[in-house]
């Protein structure tokens, strides 16, 4: 990367490309700075603001959903994804790769034995990506808070952005929450991807305490 | 094989009481409940399994395995298990019921007359703890992944203790039932409009 030329602000190659709005944690390390920590280049900072938030404002207007339904909850997918509650109108899509997607739907209870399957599809997301937490199984448990094999506090195990309430949540709600998130994109806050990666050992331990029979990498992609 | 049809009814129109005459006239008396016009249950000793079902299976309709599960009675200290058995082309079901012993919970395998039968037995393995010496996958998990406990669904397995040791509550959480929380936000009479 070249230093950054006072006389050639418009070359963006020059950007350090971690730099967010204020008081945020930096987003999307990209190019040759793509492990944490790396590549903190002064450079002028008015500029980079200006990137970072024309980048997050990119960030929140094209949401590709994963096409992942935990529990109950992905019944309500459906009527979002399709005419009546349409959910491109807001740029949200859906993805049938976790490597092409970057939100993750919790629709309702999860299983420990889906909870694997969860982390791993989550791991397999490019960053930045987001977990949004659909109906009151994902908060505490709901009515499932004496069941022997599904999780009650999901950001235990995941890093979670948007929570919304109600078991089941209307499409509407998902639409609210989806609003919400996208706020908070673009003010550069929705970072529970990035909390995971910096505490990525207290969550590998949260998780190896009831996936009992741990065979994924201690690593995350 | 029998003349089975709907014209062998019996006094009631029940059309199961062909089946059941010929059962004891073969097999003996056994314990005989009709519980539905279509559902007759059968309480059979361990023993007699195997050759009610074989001869069920060979030489009567009732060819089907439609279910076969078992529930715990824990006072008695015996599993019972529950055959159901159908015949397609009558429309009727058998219940046969066998118990056995709690402790030692082990029972014929039925693999070799309904090859669906070693999925529900290696279930009923996994969920219960009841033994199928001879059927395939036995002891393979099934829904349980890295179970380390007692089998889930045994009655004396306490399904509250297991949850609060294993997934801990969220922090401020003080009882399980909404009907609080509402009240307290919205006042009872609130809730109950």
């Amino acid at each position: 990367m070249r230093k950054f030329d006072p006389d050639r602000p418009w070359d963006l190659t020059t950007l350090p490309t971690t730099m967010a709005p204020k008081g945020s944690k930096p987003h999307a390390p990209t190019d040759d700075r793509c492990f944490l920590g790396a590549g903190d280049v002064p450079a002028a900072p008015k500029l980079q603001e200006a990137v970072a938030t024309i980048k997050n404002w990119f960030r929140a207007s094209s949401l590709n959903v994963l096409a992942f339904g935990t529990g109950c909850g992905a019944i309500e997918l459906r009527p979002l994804s399709t005419s009546r509650f349409d959910m491109s109108r807001f740029g949200i899509s859906g993805a049938p790769s976790p490597r092409q997607a970057n939100v993750f739907i919790i629709s309702g209870y999860l299983s420990t034995k889906t909870l694997k399957r969860v982390i791993r599809s989550y791991e397999q997301m490019p960053n930045p990506k987001w977990v949004v937490a659909l109906g009151s199984c994902t908060i505490n448990g709901g009515m499932y808070w004496d069941s022997y094999n599904t999780i009650k506090v999901l950001d235990l195990y995941m890093p979670v952005d948007v929570y919304i309430t109600g078991c089941m949540p209307r499409p509407e709600a998902l639409i609210a929450g989806f609003d919400y998130l996208m706020q908070d994109i673009k003010k550069g806050e929705a970072n529970g991807w990035h909390h995971y990666l910096e505490n990525l050992e207290w969550y590998r331990d949260n998780q190896k305490k009831v996936i009992t029979d741990w065979d994924l990498p201690n690593y995350s992609w | 094989m029998f003349d089975f049809n709907h014209s062998n009814l019996d006094e009631n129109g029940n059309p199961g009481a062909e089946i059941v005459s010929r059962i004891h006239d073969r097999f003996g008396n056994f314990p005989v409940h009709v519980q539905k016009p279509d559902l007759i249950r059968l309480n059979v000793p361990q023993t007699d399994i195997i050759p009610l079902l074989s001869w069920l299976r060979t030489e009567t309709p009732f060819v089907q395995l439609t279910h076969l599960t078992a529930i715990d009675w824990l006072e008695e200290d015996e599993f019972e298990l529950v055959y159901l058995i159908t015949a397609p082309s009558l429309c009727i079901s058998l219940m046969v019921c066998i118990r056995v012993n709690r402790e030692k919970a082990e029972a014929e395998s039925v693999f070799n007359l309904w090859l669906q039968a070693e999925t529900y037995e290696q279930e009923l393995h996994e969920m219960f703890g009841i033994h199928f010496p001879g059927s395939p996958r036995q002891g393979v998990p099934f829904i349980l992944e890295g179970w380390q406990d007692m089998p889930p669904m045994r009655r004396d397995f306490d399904t509250v203790e297991y949850c609060n040791r294993t997934h801990p509550e969220r922090p401020g959480r003080e009882h399980h039932d909404s009907r609080i929380y509402v009240g307290r936000k919205f006042g009872e009479k609130g809730y109950l409009k």
